[in-house]
């Protein structure tokens, strides 16, 4: 499974390189509008920093539905399933990566804003308002890292689940594009409103799901039927692919 | 060893393989003949699960095709199929990672022979070059059976000779290769048995020494009877 997931990485491995390359600029003239105080550097950084880390978290799922998509219709397929390898590692592998990478890239942008607010505050407001500022924020933090690290937790694992949810529906809607739909016609168009179908059903049913009677116990569900899914979504492609996926 | 039973498969209206049935026996060469769209393609990918057939199915040692059979059994596709960023060592990397029998040894050998470098890009390489790397790269795993389709394709004629006494030297008691191309007079120098499949049908199997002595007729005199004028009796197995 390392080994594929290795070459999985690789796949995408250039445009992740460029996502970094924007990124380093971008943190370039941010810092260069703290030190340097250029207020239009610190705008552009601001912004483009912010964009990346949306929409870079966002293509790298994108690009996973791409890859997999190049991965059974085009010849390039041998590659995975000329190896000694079933269907279900082949899917987990590109599951596990891109889930991998979103986690590491999520990480990091998180770091890099630590960083840069760090660094904006200790340059920017002076020493001793740097400190009394520490003082303010430590004080907030110990109070407020009680109440929102649970937030947090809850909002990071519903973005997870729910981010693997749409793509493991997108992995299913292409795996029914490439065997019961291929050589229809229109297999591509019925394949999307297959996922659009699959999406909002999937939505409806975490919607209606019962009340817990706590915020927490409810979101603890959300989560929950989110990765349910995910692995219904997952084990219903792979299913499809050991018994009917021809490359 | 390698065996289909009563194996179909259909593409929409379109029946590539009708109900084809034979065995491929250890130490043996097998020459596989037909035109273009005959079935021999789909015939391979089948026996290597990279096509699921509608009925019937491979069996390797008793057992249905699966990923376990694929660590024994080396396929070569006649397409182009290494990812566009590999170099010919990114390419003997990955079967190293994935194949047991791989020999990264042999593989530089064979490169050298076949005149290509390890640093050479696969999306740079010429159709005859990329042919070579194929080969090259099938012929470097130790497996049992090898299915090689059209290994001779857009090989000029000294290259050729190199590509067959690679391919001729994994010969062995326990290795069958079965080697599919349009090149009849080629294969028939090496092949000892000769699989005929016409229009999705196995059209017969002969052995090349008996059908010499037997018949007088060589595996082109054959190929030039079922495929030719008055070969329409060879459509079907069960006619023969």
């Amino acid at each position: 499974m390392q080994k594929l997931m290795k070459y999985e990485l690789r796949k995408t491995l250039f445009s992740k390189l460029i996502l970094l390359a924007v990124t380093a600029v971008a943190e370039a003239a941010f810092l260069a509008g703290v030190f340097l105080k250029w207020d239009n550097g610190l705008g552009a950084g601001i912004s483009v920093l912010m964009f990346c880390a949306m929409i870079g978290i966002f293509y790298i799922g994108i690009e996973s539905l791409l890859v997999f998509h190049r991965d059974l219709n085009t010849k390039q397929s041998y590659m995975l399933f000329l190896t000694p390898k079933s269907s279900w590692q082949i899917l987990g592998a590109k599951v596990m990566e891109n889930g991998i990478s979103i986690f590491i890239t999520g990480l990091f942008f998180a770091a890099l804003a630590a960083i840069d607010v760090s660094a904006a505050v200790l340059y920017i407001g002076g020493l001793q308002e740097f400190l009394d500022t520490v003082r303010r924020v430590t004080s907030m933090f110990r109070f407020e890292i009680s109440v929102s690290s649970g937030d947090i937790l809850i909002v990071f694992f519903s973005m997870l689940s729910s981010w693997l949810m749409a793509i493991t529906t997108g992995y299913l809607a292409i795996v029914l594009a490439a065997t019961v739909l291929a050589g229809k016609r229109f297999s591509g168009l019925v394949s999307f409103v297959l996922y659009l179908l699959i999406m909002f059903a999937e939505s409806e049913l975490i919607s209606h799901l019962p009340d817990l009677g706590s915020l927490l116990a409810n979101s603890g569900a959300v989560i929950a039927a989110g990765f349910v899914l995910t692995g219904l979504m997952y084990g219903l492609s792979c299913w499809i692919m050991e018994r009917k996926l021809s490359v | 060893m390698l065996e289909c039973k009563e194996i179909t498969k259909r593409y929409g209206r379109k029946t590539a393989v009708d109900q084809v049935s034979f065995a491929i026996e250890p130490g043996r060469i097998y020459a596989m003949l037909g035109p273009n769209g005959s079935g021999k393609t789909t015939l391979m990918k089948m026996a290597v699960g990279l096509v699921k057939p509608d009925a019937g199915n491979f069996f390797y040692n008793g057992i249905p095709v699966d990923k376990n059979s694929r660590r024994e059994v080396a396929y070569m596709s006649t397409e182009p199929y290494f990812y566009s960023w590999m170099t010919v060592k990114d390419v003997g990397r990955y079967y190293a990672d994935f194949f047991e029998d791989f020999s990264e040894k042999r593989y530089q050998e064979l490169l050298e022979r076949m005149e290509l470098t390890p640093d050479m890009k696969t999306k740079a390489l010429s159709s005859g070059m990329m042919a070579k790397l194929k080969i090259a790269v099938t012929m470097a795993r130790s497996a049992k059976v090898y299915l090689l389709d059209e290994p001779l394709n857009g090989i000029d004629l000294l290259a050729r000779d190199e590509i067959i006494a690679s391919m001729t030297e994994a010969a062995a008691p326990d290795v069958a290769l079965v080697i599919s191309s349009h090149l009849v007079d080629e294969l028939e120098k090496i092949a000892d048995t000769a699989i005929f499949i016409k229009q999705g049908h196995l059209a017969g199997i002969w052995k090349v020494k008996e059908l010499r002595e037997t018949q007088g007729k060589s595996v082109t005199d054959q190929y030039r009877e079922i495929y030719g004028h008055g070969g329409e009796n060879y459509a079907k197995a069960d006619e023969i």
